[in-house]
């Protein structure tokens, strides 16, 4: 049973792990990104579209990336390049990649509600571990995408506070002017930001798709672009945080279908126990006093104005 | 302007009112939001018309009948207008106060159940009944806005996680209401409650069968927001606070207040749509009834650019939208999702005004160009028409090549508008990928000429630009412009 939660909490915060991590690339540099929701459905569906055409899953994760930053240089163009607001556009990128994947869906499939079945990531199987107690309910059979969350988030650390370019990057979203007199093009690092956030929010969105389930159905992110935008505030926007918040997140999501599974009695009151998640965000942002941000999030730079 | 001011006691205060209209609708900030607006939404058209070919469909057909459908079935879209009126100035009043409040679906399932429970549960007398339950509905939304509201206000908690995650659990919470819980309507198999009470509903109007008194509660609340907005002290205050909460604080207004009651009146802008479209169309709640309009009604807050009336010409450009989407799927087999990826696309363009001024500001040097030194000029033009053609091309060649070239197309044109050398670079390259495209493909013979054609007429193109410009740049032979 423990062995069973933690499978199914790691199972449900990777994709909230991996489109946490993407927002802070883009917070981080100054951008808000609350359009993470479209970008994991964009990269849903790319994914299980090239898996479909292909028949090769990890093209589809190919595939899903270079949707989800193809969705995220909209998104940046918008912020960046034409100074328009960051909200708005983002609230646009979520409507449009709703209405364009369920529009795809009618035209490739011709179906209202979900795709066809698509070919798996093949799971990594660990044969040995399989027979040890608890481990070996975790970790038999378990997506790599999930292994690539955790190399993910080492790597994030290690890019971010080791590396030139993450320095300019948290530079660029607590005070540009200073990044911009050393010589560095703030919206181009801006843009970079932007485009990963995009590139890992498809990965976590295909992860939904053709990861963890073999289909593609409508909108089936289902609010975890948020859940995941709360998480990235809750982990005060860096990539341990992020982790943790995302597992925390994670595993409220999987404890829900522990409890319909295992507690049948309560299962009228399934609905009750599916919004478990949501309120528990609402309360767990109610009691962090008001997180840091990085300074200069959410407003343009322009070279012209001395902040 | 003095004079108006100071014969202003002599005049009547509708007359001033007037003419103040008039003169705010001829400024010129007015015809640029007007204009910027109009471009938006022809832009958003465009490119949702490229997508339509991409799918391979007809997006003359298309076009046509939605707007046949709009327009024939007018009732139906001054009825869609009417929620898209209300959850747009909903979110357009929590914009004007610095906030986002994108969970106004919530708040209008919440007021729309609790209107429909006092709608079928209790029998009132004729109007009585109908005020009740709006104001009961106004009131549950009111409070499910209140909360987030209190929330950021008092906490710091980012209102556009809190509002999602709430409407996330309302629509949980109706769900089970009305499926396993108390407002069920017993023996039902469907997640449905009862039918209200006749003396609950809102009439219709004019025979028609959607348009309801609701619509004529829509243009109250645009005139009451305006009002509230404009107006009052309390809406300068909330103004203020949207537009420098310290400064506002400075001068003394309570900004912690102020943003919890936005939210709340935003809440309960929404739970009145929720409430009016249970009275007035729907007669009882069944699960998931609205379609996503909190969303839509974001969109109409955007194009309205957060100001009321703007807010009612939004909404009626969606509920046009809406009407004849149904009408575009029968008629020209577009799926009525289109009108959803319009709308994003219209809010994408809307969140970017400056694409206006820097379209306006390279079209004018362009033309400028093409006026003083037409031998300059003329090459730079025809790649930009080649570009134009390549992007439309590879919409109808429909493969991994040609989708390429459209990226490399677009970029191309955005460098070419720009007169930037690195354009005809871009051109240059589709015409070489267009070539190869033509003596690759094994896609039929006509698209393999089609293509190598292509690729020979911009490659002439770059030619005759290369050569004008090495001419130009000899300043013995010219006289030295460039």
């Amino acid at each position: 049973m423990i062995g069973w939660l933690i499978r199914s909490t790691l199972q449900m915060s990777t994709p909230l792990v991996l489109a946490a991590l993407g927002g802070m690339y883009s917070e981080r540099s100054g951008i808000v990104n609350i359009g993470l929701e479209g970008m994991m459905l964009i990269g849903a569906f790319g994914a299980v579209a090239a898996t479909y055409y292909t028949n090769n899953p990890w093209l589809g994760l190919l595939a899903a990336v270079v949707a989800g930053g193809g969705l995220a240089a909209i998104h940046a163009i918008i912020t960046v390049k034409l100074k328009g607001n960051h909200i708005v556009s983002g609230t646009g990128i979520i409507l449009f990649a709703g209405g364009f994947t369920t529009l795809m869906l009618e035209v490739i499939w011709q179906a209202r509600g979900v795709s066809d079945e698509v070919t798996r990531v093949p799971q990594i199987i660990i044969p040995w571990i399989q027979d040890v107690p608890i481990l070996g309910e975790v970790f038999g059979s378990l997506s790599p995408i999930v292994y690539m969350m955790f190399l993910i988030v080492i790597a994030s650390w290690f890019v971010m506070y080791k590396t030139p370019f993450g320095l300019r990057l948290r530079a660029a979203g607590e005070d540009p002017s200073t990044l911009d007199a050393a010589g560095v093009n703030v919206e181009t690092i801006r843009i970079i930001g932007v485009i990963l956030s995009g590139c890992l929010a498809g990965l976590g969105g295909a992860y939904l798709s053709i990861g963890f389930s073999s289909r593609f159905g409508k909108l089936m992110t289902s609010g975890r672009g948020f859940i995941a935008l709360a998480a990235l505030i809750f982990g005060n926007w860096t990539p341990v945080g992020c982790l943790l918040a995302g597992t925390f997140f994670g595993f409220l999501d999987g404890l829900q279908a522990f409890i319909s599974l295992n507690v049948p009695s309560l299962l009228p009151y399934n609905n009750f126990i599916q919004m478990i998640p949501y309120i528990l965000v609402v309360i767990s942002l109610a009691i962090i006093r008001r997180s840091v941000p990085p300074k200069g999030v959410g407003r343009p730079y322009e070279k012209e104005h001395r902040t | 302007m003095i004079e108006e001011e100071v014969t202003a006691e002599h005049t009547d205060t509708e007359e001033s009112w007037f003419t103040r209209l008039i003169m705010k609708v001829q400024t010129p900030e007015m015809k640029r939001n007007v204009y910027s607006t109009l471009v938006s939404i022809v832009l958003a058209l465009l490119v949702a018309a490229g997508i339509m070919v991409f799918t391979g469909h007809d997006p003359l057909e298309a076009y046509g009948a939605l707007f046949l459908g709009a327009i024939l079935q007018f009732d139906k879209t001054l009825y869609n207008a009417t929620p898209l009126v209300l959850a747009g100035l909903s979110v357009a009043l929590a914009f004007k106060c610095g906030l986002f409040n994108i969970g106004a679906e919530g708040q209008l399932y919440m007021g729309s159940i609790v209107t429909t429970a006092v709608a079928y549960m209790i029998s009132l007398p004729i109007v009585v009944h109908q005020v009740v339950c709006l104001t009961l509905g106004v009131l549950a939304g009111m409070a499910y806005g209140f909360l987030p509201g209190l929330l950021k206000a008092y906490r710091g908690a980012h209102e556009v996680v809190t509002t999602m995650m709430m409407s996330y659990a309302s629509v949980l919470l109706t769900q089970w209401l009305v499926s396993q819980g108390p407002m069920h309507n017993p023996g039902d198999w469907r997640s449905i409650t009862p039918v209200i009470f006749d003396s609950a509903t809102l009439p219709k109007l004019f025979g028609s069968a959607f348009l309801n008194w609701g619509f004529f509660l829509a243009i109250g609340a645009v005139i009451f927001v305006e009002f509230l907005i404009n107006r009052t002290a309390l809406g300068y205050e909330l103004r203020a606070v949207g537009a420098n909460e310290e400064a506002a604080r400075t001068a003394g207004i309570n900004s912690k207040r102020n943003i919890a009651l936005a939210l709340g009146i935003s809440g309960g802008l929404a739970g009145l749509a929720g409430s009016e479209e249970i009275l007035g169309y729907y007669h009882r709640f069944y699960d998931g009834w609205s379609g996503g309009l909190g969303f839509d009604g974001v969109t109409v807050a955007v194009l309205g650019r957060n100001n009321p009336w703007g807010v009612l010409g939004g909404a009626l450009f969606f509920g046009f939208l809406k009407a004849g989407g149904g009408n575009m799927q029968t008629f020209a087999g577009v799926p009525s999702e289109m009108v959803n990826v319009i709308q994003g696309l219209v809010v994408l363009f809307v969140a970017a005004p400056r694409l206006v001024d820097w379209l306006a500001k390279h079209g004018v040097g362009y033309a400028q160009v093409l006026k003083d030194n037409p031998r300059v000029g003329a090459p730079q033009f025809a790649l930009l028409i080649y570009s134009i053609f390549s992007i439309v091309f590879s919409f109808l060649a429909f493969n991994v090549l040609s989708i390429i070239n459209l990226l490399i197309s677009l970029v191309a044109l955005a460098y070419l508008y720009m007169r930037d050398e690195f354009g005809v670079w871009l051109a240059a390259i589709t015409s070489i990928v267009w070539i190869l495209l033509g003596v690759l493909t094994l896609a039929g013979v006509s698209i393999a000429f089609v293509s190598i054609m292509i690729g020979v007429v911009g490659l002439v193109l770059f030619v005759w630009y290369e050569r004008v410009r090495e001419a130009n740049l000899n300043p013995m032979s010219q006289g030295g412009e460039s």
